[in-house]
């Protein structure tokens, strides 16, 4: 039996951009395919909308619901993995873009587990979070995205 | 016993021979490190510090462990924060290691101190530096917010 967390993951980048253009790289296919392992995303992003996370195949990756929308400041979604073998707790996940100076957006990205989860479960976001993070951060200031691969989910045990 | 950790792991197009430059001469980090530089030899058991632009020491220690370019260890002590310095000695590890046509950087700052003052400042100045340091290496320019000193410290 693994240990099971509630911790959460909490991940801060600084980016040369203003609030809105990082509103626009989370909420739109045209970035995300970019630096979200070729992932796509689909909502009208209003509170209480459903929004879906689309791998490259075709196949939802991540469902859930906004929970909260205050374009280009806030955006709270729950975070169901559709492909799991067993049905895993939601999570939540906050993205807060936050004006840090003249042309400078600190966005913190913070991975709740209100459900407690298998501890070794976090890995997938300790891992990935910077990777995308880090690809979101040079496409916005250099157009050109990271050669990231996509990682391998982590195992249930 | 009880430890507070910092890890924070950052992608950067670059090389990990260019990474590490930047991570340890004066040149590079007084673009991206509030203007600050570290005064080292880079050799195992050599001391280190952290210098402010000023002349003041902001930390010091010694190189605990040296691979370039794919590792370095540092003890590491606060200087110039009475409350920091009274904690004694952090260490900080950088791991380096390439990714394709980027490198992995990988900090783990930690002490053996439970809810550290020193580990919550590092934890609020790492993600700002390194998101400078990977703005610098892949733009030619860094963020305008850690280029200097801050005036009132």
């Amino acid at each position: 039996m693994t240990e099971m967390t509630t911790e959460s993951t909490v991940y801060v980048i600084y980016i040369a951009t203003v609030p809105e253009k990082v509103w626009a790289a989370l909420t739109s296919s045209a970035f995300t395919t970019q630096y979200f392992f070729g992932r796509s995303v689909e909502s009208d992003w209003k509170q209480g909308s459903p929004w879906i996370l689309r791998k490259p195949d075709g196949s939802v990756d991540v469902s859930g619901e906004v929970r909260q929308s205050d374009p280009p400041r806030k955006l709270v979604v729950s975070w169901n993995i559709d492909w799991a073998e067993t049905k895993l707790p939601e999570c939540i996940v906050t993205y807060d873009i936050e004006p840090a100076g003249e042309n400078l957006v600190r966005l913190t990205v913070t991975e709740a587990h209100p459900t407690p989860i298998p501890a070794n479960l976090l890995e997938g976001g300790r891992k990935g979070w910077p990777m995308i993070l880090s690809g979101l951060k040079s496409l916005l200031e250099t157009g050109k995205p990271l050669n990231i691969p996509v990682p391998e989910p982590p195992k249930e045990n | 016993m009880a430890t507070s950790t910092f890890l924070y792991t950052i992608y950067i197009r670059t090389t990990p021979e260019k990474l590490w430059d930047a991570l340890t001469k004066p040149e590079f980090t007084r673009a991206y490190w509030v203007d600050c530089w570290h005064d080292s030899t880079w050799e195992q058991g050599a001391s280190w510090k952290l210098m402010i632009p000023d002349g003041r020491v902001a930390d010091s220690g010694e190189i605990v462990e040296i691979d370039k370019p794919r590792k370095l260890v540092v003890k590491w002590q606060n200087e110039f924060q009475p409350e920091m310095h009274a904690e004694g000695y952090s260490l900080c590890t950088y791991e380096l290691e390439e990714a394709g046509d980027m490198t992995k950087l990988t900090i783990r700052h930690e002490i053996e101190v439970a809810k550290s003052k020193l580990i919550e400042a590092v934890s609020g100045g790492w993600p700002v530096i390194l998101s400078s340091l990977k703005s610098l290496l892949e733009t030619g320019d860094a963020l305008e917010a850690t280029k200097h000193w801050p005036k009132d410290k």
